[in-house]
Protein backbone atom coordinates (compact mmCIF):
# COMPACT_ATOMS: atom_id res chain seq x y z
CA UNK A 1 0.00 0.00 0.00
CA UNK A 2 3.08 2.16 0.37
CA UNK A 3 3.42 2.07 -3.45
CA UNK A 4 -0.18 3.19 -3.85
CA UNK A 5 0.25 6.31 -1.72
CA UNK A 6 3.61 7.01 -3.32
CA UNK A 7 2.33 6.80 -6.89
CA UNK A 8 -0.73 8.95 -6.20
CA UNK A 9 1.34 11.59 -4.39
CA UNK A 10 4.01 11.65 -7.10
CA UNK A 11 1.33 12.08 -9.75
CA UNK A 12 -0.18 15.09 -7.98
CA UNK A 13 2.80 17.12 -6.76
CA UNK A 14 5.15 19.53 -8.55
CA UNK A 15 8.29 18.02 -6.97
CA UNK A 16 7.92 14.21 -7.12
CA UNK A 17 11.53 13.69 -6.00
CA UNK A 18 10.54 14.95 -2.56
CA UNK A 19 7.74 12.45 -2.04
CA UNK A 20 8.55 9.91 0.65
CA UNK A 21 6.28 7.33 2.25
CA UNK A 22 7.13 5.34 5.36
CA UNK A 23 5.05 2.36 6.42
CA UNK A 24 4.85 1.62 10.12
CA UNK A 25 3.47 -1.87 10.52
CA UNK A 26 1.35 -2.69 13.55
CA UNK A 27 -0.37 -5.94 14.35
CA UNK A 28 -3.61 -5.30 12.48
CA UNK A 29 -2.96 -1.93 11.00
CA UNK A 30 -0.38 -0.01 9.05
CA UNK A 31 0.29 3.70 9.39
CA UNK A 32 1.49 5.28 6.18
CA UNK A 33 3.41 8.49 6.71
CA UNK A 34 3.48 10.73 3.66
CA UNK A 35 6.02 13.50 3.34
CA UNK A 36 6.04 15.98 0.45
CA UNK A 37 7.73 19.32 -0.27
CA UNK A 38 6.09 22.05 1.86
CA UNK A 39 4.94 23.80 -1.32
CA UNK A 40 3.15 20.59 -2.41
CA UNK A 41 1.16 20.05 0.81
CA UNK A 42 -1.94 21.65 -0.67
CA UNK A 43 -1.75 19.32 -3.66
CA UNK A 44 -1.99 16.15 -1.56
CA UNK A 45 -4.51 17.57 0.89
CA UNK A 46 -6.78 19.34 -1.58
CA UNK A 47 -9.57 21.85 -1.03
CA UNK A 48 -11.18 21.14 2.35
CA UNK A 49 -9.07 18.00 2.53
CA UNK A 50 -10.87 16.35 -0.38
CA UNK A 51 -7.78 14.85 -1.99
CA UNK A 52 -6.50 13.40 1.29
CA UNK A 53 -10.00 12.05 1.95
CA UNK A 54 -10.07 10.41 -1.49
CA UNK A 55 -6.74 8.69 -0.86
CA UNK A 56 -8.05 7.47 2.51
CA UNK A 57 -11.20 6.11 0.87
CA UNK A 58 -9.09 4.08 -1.56
CA UNK A 59 -6.91 2.83 1.30
CA UNK A 60 -10.08 1.82 3.12
CA UNK A 61 -11.32 -0.21 0.16
CA UNK A 62 -7.94 -1.86 -0.32
CA UNK A 63 -7.80 -2.58 3.41
CA UNK A 64 -11.18 -4.28 3.27
CA UNK A 65 -9.87 -6.64 0.61
CA UNK A 66 -6.60 -7.28 2.43
CA UNK A 67 -8.25 -7.42 5.88
CA UNK A 68 -5.95 -4.77 7.23
CA UNK A 69 -6.41 -1.19 8.38
CA UNK A 70 -4.38 1.49 6.66
CA UNK A 71 -4.09 4.95 8.13
CA UNK A 72 -2.72 7.85 6.12
CA UNK A 73 -0.79 10.46 8.05
CA UNK A 74 0.35 13.50 6.07
CA UNK A 75 3.39 15.00 7.79
CA UNK A 76 3.57 18.80 7.84
CA UNK B 1 -8.39 26.85 -22.46
CA UNK B 2 -7.29 23.34 -23.41
CA UNK B 3 -10.22 21.03 -24.10
CA UNK B 4 -10.30 17.59 -22.49
CA UNK B 5 -10.07 15.72 -25.76
CA UNK B 6 -10.85 12.00 -25.68
CA UNK B 7 -7.55 10.72 -27.09
CA UNK B 8 -5.52 13.05 -24.97
CA UNK B 9 -7.41 12.15 -21.79
CA UNK B 10 -7.18 8.44 -22.62
CA UNK B 11 -3.46 8.62 -23.15
CA UNK B 12 -2.83 10.31 -19.82
CA UNK B 13 -5.50 8.67 -17.73
CA UNK B 14 -5.19 4.99 -18.67
CA UNK B 15 -1.68 4.32 -17.30
CA UNK B 16 -2.38 6.30 -14.12
CA UNK B 17 -5.73 4.72 -13.34
CA UNK B 18 -4.53 1.18 -14.22
CA UNK B 19 -1.62 1.51 -11.84
CA UNK B 20 -3.79 3.02 -9.14
CA UNK B 21 -6.33 0.17 -9.30
CA UNK B 22 -3.62 -2.46 -9.36
CA UNK B 23 -1.75 -0.98 -6.38
CA UNK B 24 -5.02 -0.90 -4.45
CA UNK B 25 -5.72 -4.58 -5.34
CA UNK B 26 -9.09 -3.59 -6.78
CA UNK B 27 -10.38 -6.05 -9.35
CA UNK B 28 -12.16 -3.66 -11.66
CA UNK B 29 -11.75 -2.85 -15.31
CA UNK B 30 -12.45 0.51 -16.87
CA UNK B 31 -13.06 2.03 -20.26
CA UNK B 32 -12.62 5.63 -21.33
CA UNK B 33 -15.50 6.36 -23.72
CA UNK B 34 -17.01 9.34 -25.48
CA UNK B 35 -20.11 10.60 -23.65
CA UNK B 36 -23.17 8.85 -25.04
CA UNK B 37 -25.38 11.89 -24.67
CA UNK B 38 -26.93 10.27 -21.63
CA UNK B 39 -27.62 12.69 -18.84
CA UNK B 40 -25.42 12.19 -15.80
CA UNK B 41 -25.42 14.15 -12.58
CA UNK B 42 -22.94 16.53 -14.14
CA UNK B 43 -24.93 17.25 -17.27
CA UNK B 44 -23.87 15.62 -20.52
CA UNK B 45 -20.17 14.84 -20.18
CA UNK B 46 -17.96 14.54 -23.25
CA UNK B 47 -15.96 11.70 -21.72
CA UNK B 48 -17.22 8.89 -19.51
CA UNK B 49 -15.02 6.48 -17.58
CA UNK B 50 -17.05 3.34 -16.82
CA UNK B 51 -16.10 0.51 -14.49
CA UNK B 52 -17.03 -3.15 -14.30
CA UNK B 53 -15.52 -6.32 -12.85
CA UNK B 54 -15.54 -8.37 -9.65
CA UNK B 55 -15.10 -5.45 -7.24
CA UNK B 56 -17.32 -2.93 -8.98
CA UNK B 57 -19.88 -3.13 -6.16
CA UNK B 58 -17.24 -1.70 -3.84
CA UNK B 59 -17.22 1.45 -5.95
CA UNK B 60 -20.87 2.17 -5.21
CA UNK B 61 -20.90 1.54 -1.47
CA UNK B 62 -21.80 4.45 0.82
CA UNK B 63 -23.23 6.66 -1.89
CA UNK B 64 -20.56 5.91 -4.47
CA UNK B 65 -17.79 7.06 -2.15
CA UNK B 66 -15.02 5.07 -3.86
CA UNK B 67 -16.22 6.01 -7.36
CA UNK B 68 -16.14 9.68 -6.33
CA UNK B 69 -12.68 9.26 -4.77
CA UNK B 70 -11.27 7.76 -7.99
CA UNK B 71 -12.97 10.48 -10.04
CA UNK B 72 -11.56 13.21 -7.83
CA UNK B 73 -7.97 11.88 -7.87
CA UNK B 74 -8.03 11.40 -11.65
CA UNK B 75 -9.41 14.89 -12.27
CA UNK B 76 -6.73 16.32 -9.97
CA UNK B 77 -4.13 14.33 -11.85
CA UNK B 78 -5.35 15.62 -15.22
CA UNK B 79 -5.19 19.21 -13.86
CA UNK B 80 -8.14 20.40 -15.88
CA UNK B 81 -9.29 23.99 -15.49
CA UNK B 82 -12.29 23.94 -13.15
CA UNK B 83 -14.72 24.89 -15.94
CA UNK B 84 -13.69 21.74 -17.86
CA UNK B 85 -13.95 19.26 -15.00
CA UNK B 86 -17.66 18.59 -15.47
CA UNK B 87 -16.94 17.32 -18.98
CA UNK B 88 -15.51 14.09 -17.56
CA UNK B 89 -17.65 11.75 -15.46
CA UNK B 90 -16.94 8.41 -13.79
CA UNK B 91 -19.73 5.85 -13.77
CA UNK B 92 -20.48 2.27 -12.81
CA UNK B 93 -23.65 0.26 -13.46
CA UNK B 94 -25.56 3.40 -14.55
CA UNK B 95 -25.17 4.75 -11.02
CA UNK B 96 -25.00 8.40 -12.10
CA UNK B 97 -28.24 8.25 -14.06
CA UNK B 98 -30.06 6.51 -11.19
CA UNK B 99 -28.68 9.00 -8.72
CA UNK B 100 -29.80 11.89 -10.91
CA UNK B 101 -33.40 10.64 -10.81
CA UNK B 102 -33.14 10.08 -7.07
CA UNK B 103 -31.82 13.63 -6.50
CA UNK B 104 -34.57 15.21 -8.60
CA UNK B 105 -37.19 13.26 -6.68
CA UNK B 106 -35.60 14.28 -3.37
CA UNK B 107 -35.58 17.93 -4.47
CA UNK B 108 -39.24 17.86 -5.50
CA UNK B 109 -40.39 16.10 -2.32
CA UNK B 110 -38.40 18.41 -0.05
CA UNK B 111 -39.64 21.52 -1.90
CA UNK B 112 -43.24 20.39 -1.45
CA UNK B 113 -42.73 19.97 2.27
CA UNK B 114 -41.12 23.43 2.54
CA UNK B 115 -44.01 24.95 0.66
CA UNK B 116 -46.54 23.24 2.93
CA UNK B 117 -44.82 23.94 6.25
CA UNK B 118 -43.29 27.32 5.41
CA UNK B 119 -40.14 26.11 7.16
CA UNK B 120 -36.62 25.61 5.70
CA UNK B 121 -35.48 22.06 5.06
CA UNK B 122 -31.85 20.90 5.02
CA UNK B 123 -30.93 18.02 2.74
CA UNK B 124 -28.13 15.54 3.50
CA UNK B 125 -24.55 16.64 2.77
CA UNK B 126 -23.63 16.26 -0.91
CA UNK B 127 -20.69 17.03 -3.15
CA UNK B 128 -20.80 20.01 -5.51
CA UNK B 129 -21.96 18.00 -8.51
CA UNK B 130 -24.95 16.68 -6.61
CA UNK B 131 -25.77 20.03 -4.99
CA UNK B 132 -25.81 21.56 -8.44
CA UNK B 133 -28.52 19.09 -9.49
CA UNK B 134 -30.70 20.17 -6.56
CA UNK B 135 -30.22 23.88 -7.30
CA UNK B 136 -31.06 23.33 -10.97
CA UNK B 137 -34.05 21.12 -10.19
CA UNK B 138 -35.62 23.87 -8.06
CA UNK B 139 -34.45 26.87 -10.06
CA UNK B 140 -37.83 27.30 -11.77
CA UNK B 141 -39.88 26.62 -8.65
CA UNK B 142 -41.27 30.03 -7.54
CA UNK B 143 -42.26 28.73 -4.10
CA UNK B 144 -38.75 28.04 -2.83
CA UNK B 145 -35.16 29.16 -3.03
CA UNK B 146 -32.05 27.06 -2.37
CA UNK B 147 -28.72 27.76 -0.73
CA UNK B 148 -25.61 25.70 -0.02
CA UNK B 149 -24.43 25.89 3.57
CA UNK B 150 -21.62 24.35 5.61
CA UNK B 151 -18.04 23.49 4.80
CA UNK B 152 -16.27 20.68 2.94
CA UNK B 153 -17.82 17.22 3.27
CA UNK B 154 -20.64 18.68 5.41
CA UNK B 155 -21.81 21.19 2.81
CA UNK B 156 -25.49 20.73 2.05
CA UNK B 157 -28.39 22.37 0.28
CA UNK B 158 -31.00 24.13 2.41
CA UNK B 159 -34.37 24.79 0.80
CA UNK B 160 -36.17 27.95 2.01
CA UNK B 161 -39.67 29.27 1.36
CA UNK B 162 -39.31 31.87 -1.38
CA UNK B 163 -41.01 34.78 0.42
CA UNK B 164 -37.93 35.14 2.66
CA UNK B 165 -36.28 36.60 -0.41
CA UNK B 166 -38.70 39.54 -0.48
CA UNK B 167 -38.03 40.51 3.11
CA UNK B 168 -34.34 41.11 2.42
Amino acid sequence: MKELVEMIAKALVDIPEEVAVRAIEGEQSTVLELKVAPSDLGKVIGKQGRTARSIRTILGAAGMKLKRRFTLEILE
Amino acid sequence: MPEPELDNVKLRLEPFLSRLLKSASLEVRFQVLPGSGQIYVTGTPDIVVTFDGANSDLLLQRGGELLDALEHLCLEYLQLPSAERHRIAFDCQEYRALRLEELRLTAATAAESVERSGRPFALNPMNSRERRIIHLALQENPAVRTESEGIGPHRKVVIYPAQKNNRK
